[in-house]
Parts: C-alpha cells; sequence; structure tokens
C-alpha cells in the first residue's frame, strides 16, 4: 500500500513543497527527499511521523550547501505500507535504510535520528562506518534494558499496544499519530493548527496504521526480549565509535528525559558536543525545527572548518 | 461488568462474518494467549472452531483464531461481527461492542492488567465508546 504525495491535499503540499523520490529497497517502495548538493545529511523519524516532522529543518540545512535526504519508513508517511505484523523487524528496517544509502552511493553522511530512526539509523551507521561522517541523536536510545521507567507501565504504554487493543487504539482510531503526538508537543495549539491534520492524513486507514503498535513491541523490557541482542550490539558498537557526535533534547521531554537519555548517551559517547536543550517533548522537531536545524548546521560548520 | 459473554456457536444461516479487527500477535504478552486457550478450551478445540462472545448491542462476534508455523497456538486473533448476510453494520455498534469485548478480555486476563487502567487509556486517548469517568 503506497500514497502518492498527489494525494496530499494543497494545504499540506504547501507545508511539504519537496520533489517525491521513490526507491525500491529490500524489496519495499519507499519514499523520499533528496534536496541540494554537498555532503549528505540523513533524517530519520520515528513512530508515527514521517519526514514532515523535519520540515523545517530542510531548508536551512540545504541552503547552508548540504545534500539533504528524508527518507519515510517503510509503513510510514508516503512509503509503502505493509499490512502484516511480521514484515516488520528492527533489522529489516536497517536494511531498508542501508538499500537505500548504497543505491544513492552516499557517503560522508551525517545520520541525524529521532526516536526508532535512532536503532535503526544507528546500527546502519556501526554497520556502515566507512560511510558516515557523524551522528546527531535526539529523543531516542540505544541500549538493551527498557528505555525508560514510562516503559514498563501498564498505564498508559503496554496497555496502548497490548493484543487486540493495540489494533483498536492506535489502529481503529490512530490514537498515537493524533492524540499521541498532540501529547507529546509543548505548543499543542500550533501542532493541531498547522501538523496533526498532517500526521493523520497520511495515515488513513486502520491496515495503513500497523507499524504504530509494532514499533512499540520491539521496545526490549527484558533480556528475552526478541531486539535484546540487537540493541546490545548497537550499545557495545556505539562505545566504540569516534564518530563526531551532537546530542540534542528537548528540554521538557518527560518520556525520553534529558537527565537520562541524553546523559547516557553522552557516557556512551563522551566525546560527543552537547546535549543541547532546546524546548520540545519527545517531538521536539514540531517545537524547536528551526533551531534544531541551526544547532547541525554549526556542527557541521565546525566539523567542515576541521576538515573533518 | 463488560456485559460480553461466550455464547455457543450461533446458527450461521442467512449470516455472514463482518471482519472488524485483527491481531497479529496474540501472545505478545503471553498471558492474553493463555486466556483464549482457556476460555474456548484451545488445546483441545484447535483450529476446528471459532469462539463466539454475545456483546452489549445484542450482536454476536465470532473469535477466529490463527496458527503460525513454529509459534504457540493461537499466534493471532480475529474479531468477526455475526450480521445478517445482506446487511452493513453499524460502527459505532461495532465501536462499543469491540471496546466491550477489550474490556471483557483485560478483566479476564487479570493483574496486572486492570479494567480501570484500560479505561483510562481509552479516555486518555480520548476514545468515543469509553464511558465518562463516574463521579
Amino acid at each position: 500500500m503506497t500514497q502518492d504525495i498527489f494525494e496530499l491535499t494543497p494545504s499540506i503540499r504547501e507545508k511539504w513543497p519537496f520533489a517525491p523520490r521513490y526507491a525500491r529497497v529490500n524489496g519495499w517502495r519507499m519514499h523520499y527527499v533528496d534536496e541540494g548538493d554537498g555532503d549528505p545529511v540523513l533524517l530519520l523519524h520515528g513512530n508515527p511521523t514521517w519526514g514532515f516532522l523535519y520540515r523545517d529543518v530542510i531548508g536551512p540545512l540545504v541552503q547552508s550547501g548540504r545534500r539533504i535526504i528524508v527518507p519515510d519508513m517503510i509503513g510510514f508517511g508516503l512509503s509503502e505500507k505493509p499490512t502484516r505484523e511480521h514484515a516488520h523487524t528492527l533489522d529489516g528496517h536497517t536494511a531498508n535504510l542501508v538499500s537505500l544509502v548504497r543505491q544513492l552511493g552516499l557517503t560522508r553522511v551525517t545520520v541525524v535520528c529521532h526516536d526508532w530512526g535512532g536503532p535503526t539509523g544507528l546500527s546502519f551507521a556501526m554497520s556502515n562506518p566507512d560511510r558516515v561522517r557523524a551522528l546527531v541523536v535526539m529523543s531516542t536510545w540505544a541500549w538493551p534494558r527498557p528505555p525508560a521507567e514510562f516503559h514498563t507501565r501498564v498505564f498508559p504504554w503496554r496497555l496502548m499496544h497490548a493484543p487486540l487493543v493495540g489494533p483498536y487504539l492506535l489502529g481503529r482510531h490512530n490514537a498515537l499519530a493524533g492524540r499521541g503526538i498532540y501529547l507529546s508537543v509543548v505548543d499543542r495549539d500550533k501542532f493541531r493548527r498547522e501538523a496533526q491534520s498532517t500526521y493523520e492524513a497520511v495515515l488513513p486507514d486502520t491496515e495503513t496504521r500497523l507499524l504504530t503498535w509494532v514499533w512499540p513491541r520491539w521496545i526490549p523490557l527484558d533480556d528475552s526480549a526478541r531486539a535484546f541482542d540487537r540493541f546490545a550490539w548497537l550499545e557495545q558498537e556505539l562505545a566504540k565509535s569516534r564518530l563526531p557526535t551532537l546530542i540534542i533534547w528537548g528540554r521538557e521531554d518527560e518520556v525520553f528525559d534529558a537527565a537520562t537519555f541524553a546523559s547516557r548517551f553522552k557516557q556512551l559517547l563522551p566525546h560527543a558536543e552537547g546535549p543541547h536543550l532546546v524546548t520540545g517533548r519527545h517531538f521536539l522537531q514540531e517545537d524547536s525545527g528551526y533551531e534544531i536545524a541551526g544547532l547541525i548546521r554549526s556542527f557541521l560548520d565546525r566539523l567542515d572548518q576541521r576538515g573533518g | 461488568m463488560t456485559g460480553v459473554t461466550v455464547v455457543a456457536a450461533p446458527n450461521l444461516s442467512g449470516k455472514r462474518f463482518a471482519f472488524a479487527l485483527a491481531e497479529d500477535r496474540v501472545g505478545h504478552y503471553p498471558e492474553f494467549r493463555d486466556y483464549f486457550v482457556q476460555v474456548f478450551e484451545l488445546d483441545r478445540i484447535g483450529l476446528a472452531a471459532p469462539g463466539f462472545v454475545r456483546a452489549p448491542s445484542g450482536l454476536t462476534y465470532a473469535l477466529v483464531f490463527i496458527g503460525r508455523s513454529g509459534a504457540p497456538f493461537p499466534s493471532g486473533v480475529e474479531i468477526h461481527a455475526v450480521v445478517d448476510a445482506l446487511e452493513p453494520i453499524a460502527d459505532e455498534v461495532l465501536d462499543t461492542d469491540l471496546w466491550s469485548i477489550l474490556s471483557w478480555m483485560i478483566e479476564g486476563v487479570g493483574p496486572p492488567w486492570t479494567l480501570k487502567d484500560l479505561e483510562e487509556t481509552g479516555r486518555l486517548y480520548r476514545i468515543p465508546a469509553v464511558r465518562p469517568r463516574s463521579s
């Protein structure tokens, strides 16, 4: 199931004027944006968003002389949306990304990741270090223990994606793309006015929303979890990484709170710049897109000056 | 009380199964699978017949269990409303009944899963079928 850019309403296209591009990755049809020239910057979203999350970040980075590539994860945005749960695996999503980067022949990539764009994007980076120049991490995690106390709670987290409850709440009622993001931004009126309907519109039917309840089920809650070993590997590889890294976090993020998560990334990657705190809850790009663009641009300018 | 009861297989003459909801991974939390196994005697019945429940609207729903190679049975479940063959089903009725079936399931699975938490989750996400909080 693939939604085409031409189905987007004029009001959405006004905020998302970028030319649609499609690639066949790992057996799926992936939508992506590819704007500008220069060293590539890969902007990776998570659940339940799509490239639209970075709409305020793309322009300033293009203007700074970079090539900005924004893929929609398979299952989200304008990419193909598989309708079977078993079509989605953590490693499969990383392989999708690997396929796109190899097809585009990208090297010297800066990987900017948020939410599930973290585990997938960082797995890509750790398994393809010769293609990667730098990392930027925002409101994500990369270790096997439960990411937050929030994720161990029955209310609301585990109930939200529990068997049959997930397909009902997040499928029939699109609870995550609508109310879920709304609850996780700072300026809720602005979000409702400018973005909520766009996130909801690209997940129009129950079956298109599958990944919104599948991703939560991939978060390891104990040692027997199916993604435990991949996260353990990721943490181990990151600890060895010397890639220049920038950490940006939402000051008001109460799920992936900065004190726990940004600090842990800093421990894992002590050479990283930051954490830089900006206005934002989990979906910090909604509140601070331009500021985030500025932080990334400055970080990359400094790398350029150092010849990195 | 969720108003949902397990019932015997209805007479299906002149009826159809109207697809309502699917779960590909009923054992994501194994206690959910265990509950269905116990309620519908799935260790004995297996794939031979669906389970049936009656919802508050009076409609009967079929729970069709799905098997998957290499995974404990059942791996998934589909919920279908049993309706008159050529008649549509009212979406509001379906949605309210599904919420009742979810409530019945959560109550049956038991702690740490509670009806109170389910209702709070439904309220948080403004699900129309959830009853207003009693004062």
